[in-house]
């Protein structure tokens, strides 16, 4: 055979394509595609700020506190699921979370001091990691989804709240209170307890390679496999990590609220919420894309619309409805969006 | 064969194997990759090179034998290891993360993005931003990255598989490129391809697998395609006839299924007919465009261009459900796809069943049951584990999917490798069953991964080649003849 000196069986080549270098995008185009539903947010939520500011007399440190204040643990519980479903999973428990962690909190700082409260609220926010944290071990070593685990679990912790706490009650110090949301007036507490939230822990963890692991995963988990990435572990670290935003959101419920609720209904109300200022902020619901910027400016243009409402005189039942209305609209649209955007 | 002067063994492998299940992928190979070489790893579709691959780079474990990597036992929980102990492995799918940037990507594999872009210049390709994301750029510059990412760890075994598959020749140049350099280094390249042209000109060695061993290593240049076919078919290529059984000569009737200037995905220009009473078989290396030729054709997905028809009648499939009640049904290689794996054996055949005969309403619970005890017979099915589909064997779960479409009556069978994974008694049955349908009337359009089965059941067989349909072969072609069409050694084949 090797004696034939025919030249090597052509083989049909492939198309002679002088391949051309796909043509860069410039910053900007890469800024629009990228940060463009971010600053679509952001002027959506100046524009209802300036609505709202003209609705009432006096726009001043009470009416901002109202917003900041309450809108902070919405805003944390966003955070919190958002990390979650950015690995490409979800997160049912966070709203039972909060609530848990409120009524254990109150339970033990009612009347306390300052010192002692803020020792507790270490401990709440410690205990919401390692409960959130062993949410996911189960989901990944059982290997059961983790919607059905957090589901199964998010049953449960209203149940020891209420077990706890006994009903409505527990308490927390004055002192606390100013710290966490502010006084009457002081907006400023919360608003930067949230900057910090972001710039403390969002921002280092999603430049290094945790970070970039929770990405990875949620957009491909076998080009994160074969990158290195431990994805098992990497979901239960996204599950401490959601952790410490309930248990930051369950210590502000406890401040804001100065007591605890232990009702299973809430948790609802604020997963359903939480669910919708992720969606509303960009973020893809079968993971890998998003940030948590958007998540947290729409968390406040969703409590916005209630007080907007208010203010335009609508029945506060119509309302609530009509807010249960955009709610759906924002969930079902944005998952279309997405679809369509992941099939393109 | 005299021993090639080449530098000391960096890859060894000593009767390593592997099995998934009851499928034994590798039973024994063998094989040294040396410094200084390019080597080749060359088989048959299911020989097991890519299990082989996947255990060299920590995807899957080793179950048995020796590895190692310059002297040292070499053993990797995942592919990311590998890169620290010098090995760096490209795919034909890009492992780059969709959503993250190019330089996010980089900080994943801890890969520093100076390196990668001074690999990327090296390779004329300096004009690609990292800063873009990953899923932004176009596969083949995809493959390019990821081989310059794999490249900027320095590794001393460079292993590409198929990355040259659907890579431009530009391109697929500059891969050839670098495996030169990597080979001027004193480093080494462990390539698999299924274009032997590329082994002859680029690899200084070569390694063959079949069926799970190592049956020969030499230099490819010395031997030609020729040399490295027969290798891959080995001395039983021609004891697999003997198996051919007589089989009444078939007077193929009316035009069931007419393909026209088709394309859909990969696959394109497909020109071809299959009438009643005639087993068409398909045959093609991997990743020709067959998966695409029949999701097409089952109505999974949208033709781009072309006609299909069946009984003259065209047919603009939607959906699975449109050719189905055309007349056309496909039995998948996947089995457990197609059936309800936790439901009762008579839920999986009842299902297209209800759908044929009754849109609303209760069904007749007799005449279901008439039907169906009336296909489990005819199929010989096992039913002792009739609680639950998935309990079956392989065989008698193929059997199943089969039997379903008997019970709703169709014209036109696709059957997609529908032997894969089962054991030689009931692929038996399973050819006669083909056969008898065929006898009966039937159109079958049936693609098949092992050639042997090719001789055995169609009645002619068609070549599919980059997507496209380059050879029709008779059911007497040999198993040489079928690869060197499969793999475009053509000399004038016509059937």
């Amino acid at each position: 055979m090797s004696t034939s000196t025919s030249p090597p069986m052509s083989t049909p080549a492939a198309p002679e394509t002088i391949t051309t270098l796909p043509k860069p995008t410039t910053a900007l185009q890469r800024f629009q595609s990228r940060h463009g539903w971010l600053v679509a947010i952001a002027a959506l939520l100046v524009v209802m700020l300036f609505w709202r500011a003209s609705q009432v007399p006096v726009f001043g440190g009470f009416q901002v506190r109202t917003i900041t204040a309450g809108t902070l643990s919405l805003a944390l519980l966003a955070m919190a699921i958002g990390v979650v479903i950015i690995t490409g999973g979800f997160n049912f428990a966070v709203g039972s979370m909060v609530v848990f962690i409120n009524c254990f909190s109150a339970w033990l700082m009612k009347d306390k001091g300052l010192v002692a409260c803020l020792a507790i609220a270490v401990l709440s926010i410690l205990l919401s990691v390692v409960l959130s944290a062993i949410m996911g071990w189960i989901s990944v070593v059982s290997g059961v989804p983790d919607i059905i685990v957090t589901l199964a679990i998010s049953f449960m912790l209203p149940g020891v709240a209420l077990l706890i706490l006994g009903g409505p009650g527990g308490g927390t110090s004055p002192d606390f209170v100013n710290l966490v949301v502010g006084g009457f007036s002081n907006p400023w507490p919360s608003f930067i307890w949230l900057v910090l939230a972001i710039a403390l822990v969002w921002v280092p963890v999603s430049r290094s390679r945790f970070g970039k692991a929770l990405y990875a995963v949620g957009s491909s988990r076998a080009a994160a496999f074969l990158a290195g990435v431990d994805v098992g572990r990497t979901r239960i670290k996204a599950y401490a990590l959601s952790g410490l935003f309930c248990g930051l959101a369950g210590v502000v419920t406890t401040a804001y609220t100065a007591s605890g609720e232990p009702r299973a209904s809430i948790g609802l109300g604020m997963l359903l919420n939480a669910v919708a200022a992720v969606v509303l902020g960009g973020v893809a619901l079968q993971g890998g894309v998003g940030g948590m910027v958007g998540p947290v400016l729409a968390a406040f243009v969703l409590s916005l619309i209630p007080a907007i409402m208010l203010g335009l005189g609508v029945d506060p039942n119509t309302a609530e409805t009509v807010r249960g209305i955009i709610l759906i609209v924002v969930v079902l649209v944005g998952g279309w969006l997405q679809m369509r955007r992941s099939r393109a | 064969m005299s021993e090639p002067l080449v530098g000391a063994p960096l890859l060894s492998a000593k009767g390593v194997s592997k099995s998934y299940g009851a499928v034994r992928a590798l039973r024994s190979v063998d094989l040294e990759v040396r410094r200084g070489e390019a080597h080749a790893l060359l088989g048959a579709n299911g020989a097991g090179k890519s299990t082989f691959v996947k255990i060299v780079t920590g995807v899957v474990t080793i179950d048995g034998g020796t590895l190692t990597l310059d002297g040292e036992p070499l053993r990797l929980a995942n592919p990311h290891q590998g890169l620290g102990k010098g090995i760096a492995s490209v795919f034909q799918d890009p492992a780059l993360v969709p959503d993250l940037t190019v330089l996010d990507n980089c900080k994943l594999t801890g890969s520093s993005p100076e390196r990668v872009r001074a690999e990327l210049e090296k390779m004329g390709l300096g004009a690609l931003d990292l800063r873009e994301k990953a899923s932004d750029i176009p596969l083949p510059f995809q493959r390019m990255i990821d081989l310059a990412r794999a490249l900027s760890h320095d590794p001393q075994l460079l292993i590409l598989d198929e990355i040259t598959a659907a890579l431009p020749r530009d391109l697929a140049e500059k891969v050839f490129e670098v495996m030169a350099q990597q080979v001027a280094d004193d480093k080494a390249v462990l390539f698999i391809s299924h274009r032997l042209d590329e082994v002859i000109a680029h690899c200084t060695m070569c390694t063959v697998f079949r069926d799970g061993h190592t049956v020969a290593s030499f230099v490819p240049r010395e031997g030609g395609e020729q040399r490295i076919v027969t290798s891959m078919l080995g001395a039983q290529a021609d004891l697999a006839r003997e198996d051919l059984t007589e089989r009444a000569p078939t007077s193929p009737g009316e035009t069931f299924l007419e393909v026209r200037d088709l394309a859909s995905g990969q696959a394109h220009d497909l020109n071809f007919e299959v009438r009643a009473g005639e087993v068409v078989g398909l045959i093609a290396l991997e990743g020709q465009g067959q998966d695409d030729v029949f999701a097409c054709l089952s109505g999974d997905q949208r033709a781009t261009a072309g006609s299909i028809s069946l009984r003259g009648k065209e047919l603009k499939a939607r959906h699975p459900a449109d050719a189905i009640s055309k007349g056309m049904v496909l039995v998948p290689a996947d089995r457990l796809l197609a059936l309800l794996p936790q439901r009762p054996i008579r839920e999986s055949i009842s299902l297209p069943l209800r759908a044929r005969i009754r849109h609303w309403g209760p069904f007749s619970p007799t005449k279901e049951r008439a039907i169906i005890d009336g296909v489990v017979k005819r199929l010989s099915i096992d039913t002792r584990a009739a609680a639950q589909s998935r309990r079956l064997s392989g065989g008698n779960q193929q059997k199943l999917t089969i039997a379903r479409w008997l019970a709703a009556g169709f014209d036109t069978l696709l059957l997609f490798d529908p032997t894969r994974g089962i054991d030689i008694g009931t692929k038996n049955q399973i050819y006669e069953l083909v056969r008898e349908l065929a006898a009966s009337g039937k159109a079958v359009l049936m693609f098949t991964s092992e050639l042997r089965e090719a001789n055995l059941v169609p009645d002619r067989i068609l070549v599919l080649r980059r997507g496209t349909l380059v050879a029709e072969l008779s059911p007497e072609a040999t198993e040489e003849e079928m690869l060197q069409a499969m793999y475009g050694v053509v000399e004038g084949v016509a059937g």
